[in-house]
């Protein structure tokens, strides 16, 4: 997924008008029960399933981006 | 006044602050309510029963400023220990459950989309209330939840939420108490949400001082059966006259006092229950599983204790794991015999926690079978009660004025519901009544 695609669903998930490429999740407001929704919108738009532990380790639409784009290009959809 | 908890006393100082004559009568030989102090160590106090409070609750803020309470945060560092999946316990960082985050996740957004349907103000109103108000949380959860670990998670976070099992509430009510809570995050958060705080000595001191302030005016051991209104005025338990009267008892308890005239309708519907909470406190000589790197934070599958949380008192002098009981679970344990109870939850403190010594102490609150709460924290409301009772919630019956947490459709089940329901009553009283 795009990261373009990713700040849209953090910012739909954490009610805010705009969210930065590089911004934390966790520090722009979003706690555990939240970061399961940016999960779930993932999954629905194919983003594959993430674990609570991957997105804590990969908290902003940056990093979760490369995470996704790098399990699909892995023939296992395992991140190298 | 019937009834000294938050809602009766809130109500009762502001008359007083107005120049009326109150009087409170209370059936218990305390004041409280549902908030209950319980000295676990020397001058080290614990909460039996309300207990939590965050930023949004402003009329409680106020309160406990007035009356020169301070508050403390709720302690939620360290690692979290989670018995999900048969005997075996997991240790995880912070306080996400070892289960799939998505399959929470679409839970949550299914919650959220209903929460958001409600009509806060007047969830009987809600558009598509008559078939939300038909269908079980737990019908719902069984027609909308395909994934396992979404079926686990669901009663859990309902019973630590309002103290329901899915099949004592309607859909409506579940989503109306979460909204009316704050939303689905505020309402589960501990910092920045609804537990962030505790108050410092405990949340029973409000009401202890309130009515010191009263001195004289609040009455106990005076359970009230009967409220009888003529031309002129009204009179409780054939004794006491006033030109009004607010009940500020749970619905369950005002219907089983006797109106005359009767009420147009009772104030609990034919499905309403009592909230189904027992808090167990399990006393340690310091929070020792600090020490180990450990929050204090459980959640379990299989009960009693489906959660545990650290409420050491902040003085120190003891260390303090709740443990709540809800739900179905909350029926069972209440029926077992006092040492049966205690062995269940220190076998299980045990299981979770085992590098804890046996705790020194278990105390047991069953609020379930409270003879003057009927249950703990709120009414649950049943298919076809917000239907039945919601339009007349806060309809004065001729002198008669009603307070609670329950006739609060702002944080409905809180303290915070309940301070500001005094508020609404006194001021009903007084537009009606001028003095």
């Amino acid at each position: 997924m795009t990261i373009d695609e990713l700040t849209l669903i953090y910012a739909e998930v954490l009610e805010a008008p705009g969210i930065a490429p590089d911004e934390d999740f966790f520090a722009a407001g979003g706690d555990s029960l939240l970061a399961t929704r940016v999960l779930s919108a993932v999954y629905r738009a194919g983003g594959g399933e993430l674990t609570f532990e991957d997105f804590v380790a990969h908290p902003t639409p940056a990093a979760l981006s490369t995470l996704l784009i790098g399990r699909q290009a892995s023939p296992l959809g395992v991140a190298p | 006044m019937v009834g000294a908890g938050l809602a009766g006393l809130t109500a009762a100082t502001r008359l007083a602050e107005a120049g009326a004559d109150v009087t409170v009568l209370e059936a218990r030989g305390r004041v409280g309510g549902r908030t209950h102090g319980l000295e676990v160590a020397p001058g080290a106090w614990v909460d039996a029963g309300a207990a939590y409070l965050g930023e949004r609750h402003t009329a409680l803020l106020d309160l406990l400023a007035r009356l020169g309470l301070k508050t403390v945060p709720t302690g939620m560092d360290g690692a979290s220990r989670f018995a999900l999946h048969g005997d075996a316990v997991e240790q995880r960082d912070g306080r996400f459950p070892p289960l799939a985050a998505v399959a929470l996740g679409d839970l949550f957004d299914r919650l959220d989309a209903l929460t958001r349907r409600v009509d806060p103000a007047a969830p009987w109103a809600t558009e598509g209330a008559a078939a939300l108000d038909t269908l079980t949380a737990d019908a719902w959860a069984r027609a909308n939840l395909a994934h396992p670990d979404a079926r686990t998670f669901f009663p859990l976070f309902l019973g630590e939420m309002m103290a329901a099992a899915p099949e004592d509430v309607s859909v409506l009510h579940m989503a109306f108490y979460l909204r009316s809570g704050g939303g689905l995050r505020y309402l589960n958060a501990f910092a920045g949400g609804a537990q962030e705080s505790r108050v410092d000595g405990g949340a029973h001191q409000a009401c202890e001082l309130l009515a010191e302030r009263l001195a004289g005016r609040v009455l106990l051991g005076r359970p009230v059966t009967s409220v009888h209104q003529d031309a002129h005025g009204v009179t409780v338990e054939g004794h006491f006259r006033a030109d009004a009267v607010v009940v500020a008892v749970p619905p369950l308890l005002a219907d089983a006092i006797d109106f005359r005239p009767g009420l147009p309708a009772p104030r609990s519907g034919r499905a309403t229950a009592p909230g189904c909470a027992v808090k167990v406190h399990l006393v340690y000589p310091a929070p020792l599983w600090r020490e180990q790197g450990l929050s204090g934070w459980s959640v379990s599958a299989q009960g009693p204790l489906t959660s545990t949380v650290d409420d050491s008192p902040a003085g120190g002098g003891a260390g303090v794991l709740t443990g709540f009981v809800t739900g179905a679970d909350a029926h069972r344990f209440a029926a077992l015999g006092e040492s049966e109870r205690r062995a269940a939850a220190t076998a299980q403190a045990a299981r979770l926690f085992p590098g804890l010594p046996e705790p020194i102490a278990v105390h047991v609150t069953d609020w379930v079978h409270e003879r003057w709460s009927r249950g703990c924290y709120a009414a649950l409301l049943g298919p076809g009660d917000w239907l039945a009772t919601g339009p007349r919630l806060t309809e004065r019956h001729h002198r008669v004025h009603w307070a609670g947490t329950e006739t609060s459709t702002e944080f409905f089940g809180l303290m915070e519901g309940a301070i500001r329901s005094g508020h609404r009553a006194a001021l009903s009283v007084l537009e009606g009544h001028d003095a």
